[in-house]
Order: C-alpha cells, then structure tokens, then sequence
C-alpha cells in the first residue's frame, strides 16, 4: 500500500461512504458486528500485526493494558499531558477514523496546530497499513458501546466534507 | 422613565455614575445593598429567565424583571465568586465559593445549600453549566483544574489540567460552555485565562487555540484557515459568555473593554471600552448582556454599543 495523503483519505472515505448510503448497505448494527477502519473491513492479520506494532511502538507510554500513564489528567512537570489511555477510560474512542490516523500519522500537531506533545509522528516509523492496524487493533478492545459512538462520527466526518 | 443611555465609544467610569445618580429613579437599591464593597472586590452575575442576580462581595442583590433590586441574605459559607445558571432550570442557580465548593439555590438566591462532595478545598474561580445538560456543571479550581459534575453539583469528578499558555499553567477566570459540535461527538467549553482564551472539547483530550471550523477541515481541503482576529494578545481574561439563544456569539470582558465575536471566537471586534469583571447575556436575547464592574451594573440591549446604568454600587 502506498503512502495516503489526508487529503485522499478522506476523498476515498466521502466515496466509500456516498456508495455505501447509495445502495442501502449502511446498516448499523452489521457494521459494528465488523471492525473497520475508514469503512474497510479489518482482517484478524491486521489485528495481530496492529498488536505487534501496538506493543512494540505504543506500550511504553500508552501501557501494555491501554491503560495510558499514570495521573494521565495531570499535566507533566514540562507542560505537556501523560499519555491518554485508549480503553473506555479515555478519549481516543472520541476521535474519528480520520482524527486518530491523522494524528499518529502526522503528530498531534495536524489537528491542533502548535500543539504540544510528546507523542511523535509516526509517518516515517509506521507504514499507513501499520497505523490502520495499530488503530484497528485499539479498536478491537472497545465495547460496542464505543464502537457505536465512534462510528456514528466517521459518518459525520464523511458527510461534513 | 427616561433611562441613561450611553453611546458606543470610550466612556469614562465617572460619566458612567454620573448618569446614573441622574436617573437615580431607575434604580431603587437598598441604600446599604453594597455599602461594604470596596473597589476591586469579586463579582459575579447571572440570568435565570427575566430576573437578574449579583454578588459584588459578600452582597447579595437579585431583580426579578423590570422590579426593584432586593438584597438577599449572605452566604455564610463563602463568597460567591461565580454564578451559573441554565434556561431548562429556570428556577436554579449555582454559585461557586471564595472558600471551595459551591452554593445552590432554588428560591432566587433566598437561601443556600451547600454541594460540592470531592472538590478540593480551593476557590472555584469559574463555573457553567453544560449547554445541552443542564445536570452537568464544570467548576475550575484555582491551582488545580477542571472538575465536572453530573448531579447538579452534588458530586464532582477531575476531567482536566489547567491550560498550559505562555509557558505556564494558567488558572481560569472564565467558563463558558459553548453550543456548538467539535467534531468528537461533544460540544465546547471555552475558557478566558490571565493571557487570553482557550477551549477545550468536552471530551477532554486538549486544551487549544480557537480556530475557524475544526483542525481536520484543512487537513482534509489542503487550504490554509481563514485568518482570524483574535483578541489583543496576552490581555487578561475576566469575563467570557457564549449566548445562549446563540452560541456563536461570545463576549469577553478585557482591560481594554467588552469585545464581541459572532464566529465562536475566530474574528473579535471590539464593541466598548466599559470595564466589566464579570458579564451574563440574556437567554433569550443574544444582544441583551449586563455587566458589574467598580460603578455598578450595567445593561446593553444592543451587544455592547450602548449602556445603561441599572444598579449603583
């Protein structure tokens, strides 16, 4: 897979999604019971790959557990925040598929310029289909709950552009 | 009755009282309603429906309409240094304490309970009410943070840090939440600071820089945002509203004057040079805001251009 500017990513989802709604194949419910990423379905492969990337790339601050760093509402001695956690606890099931690819991919800073974070691009680390994985295996742990809500703002994300 | 308007332009605190004494039948105050406060003393106002209350101090001073000012009994717990309120309880305000906690009331401010289980024992310095909850209220405390309660202020929880501008913490001194989606799923709580505006989403992930629409529309066009006009750079924060009836439209009170913006706070423009330390727009009416400062009261039923002294001080 070739590298995925943001610009195309979303172009591909307002198309994946426009078609989708075009031939009623939109259901919810069926959704949820599928993991996806951008709308694409998510292969048990990308699972293991996004946990092997997870582990590797990500535990160290985000916790083997998704559980984020200790007192992760406190602002460190720098300024900066603790890593988040990615469980239920956390915020990261607030953010859409675009939000959370964009982010990993080009830093915090692409969604919330100047901002700081310890948290580093991963666009020369990770490939676009590792990143989909790592995010694909973090939302392989969320309930359906979470899932749902996510899902309802990747189609906001799609129909707002 | 003739009232004393005062048009749009630099206008000094003493015309301001002058006008008022002239028309002193408009405001009929308990001749000692205030008497206590000094100069600089802590403020606070708020809407709930038609009626009005302020604390100025430990004072306490409702209006009910059009009638005349009353005063309330103390709070003997504290001094009230925020105020809240939310068109979907009418009848309930919430007030935030010099002393930690906060007070609330059901009786138009007669009297006072006491909430604010697992707060910290600090001043809270800012307090709202979330827009489209009116159970959830976010309380910052001085030196600590954001808290958020989803019990009318009963039990609290920490939801965030304070933000972090011009290298340092910054402690709130404005909460506003603002009805308008980010993008996550939530809604917007802005805040005003010693060195400008902030906001953060209700979800909690980042305190940030206001910026038109969200940061993914030019990530996804590729274009450059709109450029905006902030407010005048690191001047201290002291009041910041969003309208309720519409919440695109945000007051702020700097040292500078009352500046407007119709945008969430992309572009500002200023609309006075009255001082205000604290400031409450009416539920119903976006452009009908009344401020305290060391004069008094104030009223502007045209966002800012013109005032009307409605209380003395």
């Amino acid at each position: 897979m070739s590298a995925v500017s943001p610009g195309s990513m979303v172009t591909g989802l307002m198309a994946g999604v426009g078609m989708a709604l075009l031939f009623g194949v939109m259901d919810a419910s069926a959704k949820l019971e599928n993991l996806t990423f951008l709308e694409k379905p998510l292969t048990p492969e990308q699972i293991a790959l996004g946990n092997d990337d997870y582990v590797e790339f990500c535990a160290s601050c985000h916790g083997a557990n998704l559980k984020g760093q200790k007192n992760w509402k406190r602002r460190l001695d720098t300024g900066r925040m603790p890593a988040p956690p990615h469980d239920a606890s956390g915020h990261t099931w607030r953010h859409s598929d675009q939000e959370l690819f964009a982010i990993t991919k080009f830093g915090v800073g692409a969604v919330v310029p100047g901002y700081e974070s310890d948290m580093p691009a991963f666009e020369d680390v990770l490939s676009d289909e590792e990143i989909i994985a790592v995010l694909g295996y973090i939302k392989s742990v969320w309930s359906d709950e979470e899932r749902e809500f996510q899902h309802n703002l990747n189609l906001k994300d799609g129909r707002a552009r | 009755m003739k009232k004393n308007t005062i048009v749009a332009g630099p206008v000094s605190r003493r015309a301001l009282l002058h006008g008022l004494v002239a028309g002193a039948g408009l405001c009929l105050l308990p001749a000692t309603a205030f008497a206590a406060a000094s100069k600089s003393t802590s403020s606070a106002i708020a809407f709930y429906g038609n009626a009005l209350i302020v604390a100025r101090g430990s004072a306490l001073l409702y209006r009910s309409g059009s009638q005349n000012w009353t005063a309330l009994p103390k709070v003997s717990e504290g001094t009230i240094l925020t105020f809240t309120t939310h068109p979907e309880r009418p009848g309930r305000i919430v007030g935030g304490l010099d002393t930690g906690g906060v007070v609330l009331s059901v009786d138009g401010g007669k009297s006072w309970d006491v909430r604010g289980q697992g707060l910290p024992k600090a001043a809270v310095t800012a307090i709202t009410t979330a827009a489209t909850n009116p159970d959830t209220i976010y309380a910052a405390i001085r030196g600590d943070g954001l808290w958020q309660s989803d019990d009318a202020g009963q039990s609290w929880v920490f939801v965030m840090d304070r933000p972090w501008l011009a290298n340092a913490e910054r402690d709130l001194t404005a909460l506003s939440s603002v009805d308008l989606a980010t993008g996550m799923g939530g809604i917007w709580l802005y805040a005003g600071t010693d060195t400008g505006v902030t906001r953060v989403p209700d979800c909690f992930c980042r305190w940030q820089d206001v910026q038109p629409g969200d940061a993914m529309d030019a990530l996804a066009s590729g274009k450059q945002a709109t450029p905006k006009v902030p407010l005048p750079e690191g001047e201290p924060v002291s009041a910041l509203v969003s309208a309720v009836s519409r919440p695109a439209t945000l007051y702020a009170g700097l040292p500078s004057g009352i500046w407007q913006s119709q945008d969430a706070g992309v572009t500002w423009l200023k609309r006075s040079e009255v001082i205000a330390t604290a400031l409450a727009v009416h539920p119903l009416r976006a452009d009908d805001l009344v401020i305290v400062n060391d004069d008094g009261v104030l009223q502007s039923p045209d966002g800012g251009r013109t005032w009307t002294a409605i209380a003395n001080i």
